[in-house]
């Protein structure tokens, strides 16, 4: 159902949301409904770019606690409206975008640090905190979430837990599904549920892992309790200058399957790096730029600084030594400000994928054959940022400077560069996404990649939320 | 329109949530449009079509907008979102369209020359006759609601034993004028206060006031009224140079102290050292104050008169401000307007000092 404001039920619905809350934290004003109509997914930019009207949310509610998410969720399932959750509102797959009207949960307001448990290394915040400053209080206290995205001055922590985010420094310690040691949530007919207290048991299956990831679908996380760690001794990092993007991925392979443990690695293929690498950190360097990092005490953190070197070695790259290895890591976050980001006019759009160090050459070339022999004004560029003991993810992106200028066509050139690229990442061994989620843009994909395995999703959905109010038309998940 | 000048900010910043963690309203109301991308994103509707201008809500969220520049500060690029709210209320005001509350605001400020109409200063006469080069300029918030300032700072000057005169301001700076969009009162009331100021022959020209030094030292030049030949100092800066010149000297134990950023020091000059330098040599130790250097905690300050504007965003602010304050920490700040906007508004019994009265306590 979508509201119009002028009738009774709207006046209704406000007046029932407004006891709830308190009026301040009820909105239908114009400059709000904008804000929350675009996220960073590119249709809704390109949108508001060419002058089109978006659709955007009747209400925008700032619940302050649990319960009061709650009393949002059965007013919603009362009269039957869409309930979609909004962090930071920086997603890129368009998930928290109010597709069908109805009420935007913007969570910021929950934004509280409950506790720091100095003994079992954990902080229990509420979910709706900023992740910087999450990290901030949390330095403060001597500790560190280790958590350190692109996104982490714009986004919220529930907005990681919705969508499996991760940081720059995940090898090491993670993404957030590994991070988060237990949740509590509301689910959408306003139960306030908790998962176990530990994220390691043989209690059952992992509740906690079933939220993680399901983007507002199944319930809004209010509560989570979060690893901490002591800051590091030390970090250092090193840079090398591969001849190809294979020699590079070799040594980066054997790196984590001799069982080192990098902070992070991060492979530039070389459209990338005579790019991006080039602009942003001003290295003008031909080949592959290959990055890591170790952290620790400092007698370790060399030892395996040396064991990593001595394997990249193997390929006679050029050494760019630690300088430009420190570089890009005091740059990291560059690289997504304007105007180094991509923006309007052009379309862009990141292809992120993950698969073992057996498939992820294949899946890379697979997506760039499919990118640049179907649509020759793409440009396509990659890199692997996100590494396991097991493979690891590639964020591979295509740019249009100049897309068609009528909007439909723009957009379903976008689309279509997304199916097909993601469809021959899959066929791969590839998935539809390795952190940003899956949201509004790649729903569609969901039945195919998933097959029999869907239906026991959309049953779990359809139990837990009868009504269909939790953020209806994402994750391939039935719309209004 | 004025928001034409800021078409890169606003192409920029309209898809940008880099800076969102530091928008000092947006993280008390919580309102995406009280962050540099939502207001971006409404200045680009209002510049695609000029009837957007005339929407209320539009136009509320521009003047509940803090103007801290805590955001352009972080940006890699430096773009200028700060601006782009002051030429967007420019063009508010140009159209007539401003709230009823800026209106008379306005009005007091042309009326009596500061934001609350009043006509009695509380302040002790002090100074010496004739032409001393150097002039003390004592702001609206200082001599209206925190006359401490002034009186601490002038004893600081007689324990140096230096000269000086005083110039009140009994006509507006400009500074208020021209963060509340009216652009040609700013000018006007510029020109007038630097026929003032040149006619007291100083050479050297202190305030106590942020924005009043901001406005000296960067607005005037702009609006045609550059302070040539006259050397603009902030009271911290002043203080600074004259322990480091041995002209005074710290008296007593040390004391623990957080000292909390002006807006218009740090964010619009680079200025973050003498505070703290002037503060260390009175011997204070200072605890850094909140999580983090680049927060604005300075209660709205960058709108200069935001206290008048938006009373109800003020324990909101205060609020945080508290929340990120160590337990027990006396706050020291170098912005009447945010000492006075803390101290007025309800919400704790903690009090804030200003530089000048935390240091004339502590010289010999």
């Amino acid at each position: 159902m979508q509201t119009s404001r002028d009738n009774y039920v709207f006046e209704m619905i406000r007046s029932e949301l407004s006891w709830a809350l308190g009026d301040e934290y009820v909105q239908s004003g114009d400059a709000d409904k904008l804000g929350h109509s675009i996220d960073y997914y590119w249709v809704p930019e390109l949108w508001h770019d060419r002058g089109e009207k978006l659709p955007g949310p009747d209400f925008i509610v700032h619940p302050g606690t649990a319960q009061e998410v709650s009393e949002v969720l059965k007013i919603a399932n009362k009269h039957k409206i869409p309930v979609t959750p909004w962090g930071g509102g920086s997603g890129s797959q368009g998930g928290a975008l109010p597709i069908y009207g109805g009420i935007a949960l913007d969570t910021k307001r929950m934004d509280k640090i409950i506790e720091i448990d100095p003994l079992s290394m954990s902080v229990t915040v509420e979910t709706g905190i900023n992740t910087q400053h999450l990290e901030w209080e949390i330095e403060k206290a001597g500790y560190s979430t280790m958590h350190f995205p692109a996104s982490i001055a714009c986004a919220t922590l529930g907005g990681f837990i919705a969508h499996r985010g991760t940081g720059v420094l995940s090898t090491k310690y993670g993404k957030i599904e590994d991070m988060i040691m237990s949740m509590e949530i509301v689910t959408p007919t306003g139960e306030i549920i908790n998962t176990l207290p530990v994220p390691r048991h043989a209690s059952g299956p992992d509740l906690a892992q079933l939220f993680l990831g399901s983007e507002g679908t199944l319930g809004v996380v209010t509560k989570a309790t979060m690893k901490i760690h002591p800051i590091p001794e030390c970090r250092k990092f090193h840079a090398f200058l591969f001849k190809t993007m294979h020699e590079a991925m070799a040594a980066g392979a054997k790196i984590m399957t001799s069982r080192l443990h990098p902070c992070v690695i991060r492979l530039y293929d070389e459209a990338e790096t005579a790019k991006l690498i080039k602009r942003v950190l001003g290295i003008d360097k031909q080949g592959a730029y290959l990055v890591f990092g170790f952290d620790g005490p400092e007698g370790i953190v060399d030892l395996e600084m040396k064991y990593a070197c001595a394997i990249c070695s193997e390929q006679n790259p050029e050494d760019l030594g630690t300088e430009m290895g420190q570089t890009w890591w005091d740059h990291r976050y560059k690289f997504f400000y304007p105007p180094y980001m991509f923006h309007m006019p052009q379309a862009f759009g990141t292809l992120d994928t993950v698969a073992t160090f057996a498939n992820i050459e294949n899946v890379y070339w697979a997506m760039k054959k499919t990118v640049t022999e179907n649509f020759p004004q793409a440009t396509f560029i990659g890199h692997f940022s996100h590494w396991y003991e097991w493979g690891c993810m590639l964020y591979a992106r295509f740019i249009i400077d100049e897309p068609p200028k009528d909007s439909r066509e723009a957009i379903a050139l976008y689309n279509k560069i997304w199916d097909m690229a993601i469809r021959a990442a899959i066929k791969e061994g590839g998935v539809i996404n390795e952190h940003h989620g899956v949201g509004l843009k790649l729903g569609r994909i969901m039945k195919d990649l998933y097959g029999p395995a869907f239906k026991v999703l959309s049953e779990i959905k359809e139990t837990l939320d009868p009504n269909n109010i939790m953020n209806p038309g994402k994750m391939g998940f039935k719309g209004v | 329109m004025n928001i034409e000048n800021y078409k890169d900010v606003i192409s920029a910043c309209r898809f940008c949530f880099m800076c969102r963690h530091l928008a000092t309203i947006g993280n008390v109301s919580f309102k995406e449009s009280d962050t540099p991308r939502g207001r971006a994103l409404i200045a680009d509707k209002v510049l695609k079509d000029k009837q957007h201008l005339k929407n209320q809500d539009y136009i509320d969220c521009f003047y509940r907008a803090e103007l801290s520049a805590a955001s352009r500060k972080h940006c890699v690029s430096s773009y200028d979102e700060a601006s782009l709210v002051r030429a967007m209320r420019e063009d508010i005001v140009d159209a007539g369209l401003e709230p009823e509350k800026v209106k008379k605001i306005a009005e007091a400020l042309r009326q009596s020359g500061n934001p609350f109409g009043a006509t009695e200063a509380g302040i002790k006469e002090k100074g010496t006759k004739g032409k001393p080069a150097l002039l003390y300029y004592i702001d609206a918030y200082t001599l209206y609601k925190e006359p401490k300032i002034a009186e601490s700072f002038m004893a600081i000057l007689e324990k140096a034993g230096l000269e000086f005169s005083v110039l009140k301001e009994i006509e507006s700076s400009g500074k208020a004028f021209s963060c509340m969009g009216y652009r040609k009162e700013a000018a006007a009331a510029a020109a007038k206060t630097l026929s003032a100021i040149r006619k007291t022959g100083c050479t050297t020209l202190v305030t106590s006031c942020p924005a009043s030094f901001d406005a000296f030292k960067n607005d005037y030049q702009k609006q045609g009224a550059a302070l040539d030949g006259i050397e603009i100092l902030h009271s911290s800066q002043f203080i600074a140079e004259l322990f480091k010149n041995k002209k005074l000297k710290a008296a007593g134990k040390t004391v623990k102290i957080s000292y909390i950023d002006s807006d218009y020091l740090k964010n619009y000059n680079s200025i973050t050292e003498a505070p703290r330098k002037a503060l260390e040599a009175a011997g204070f130790e200072l605890v850094e104050f909140g999580s983090n250097t680049e927060e604005s905690y300075a209660m709205g300050e960058g709108s200069v008169v935001y206290d008048q504007v938006n009373p109800e965003l003020l324990p909101k602010l205060k609020g945080r401000l508290l929340e990120k304050s160590n337990p027990g920490q006396e706050i020291v700040s170098a912005s009447p307007y945010t000492k006075y906007a803390f101290n007025s508004t309800p919400g704790s019994t903690l009090k804030m000092r200003s530089l000048e009265e935390a240091i004339a306590g502590r010289i010999s």
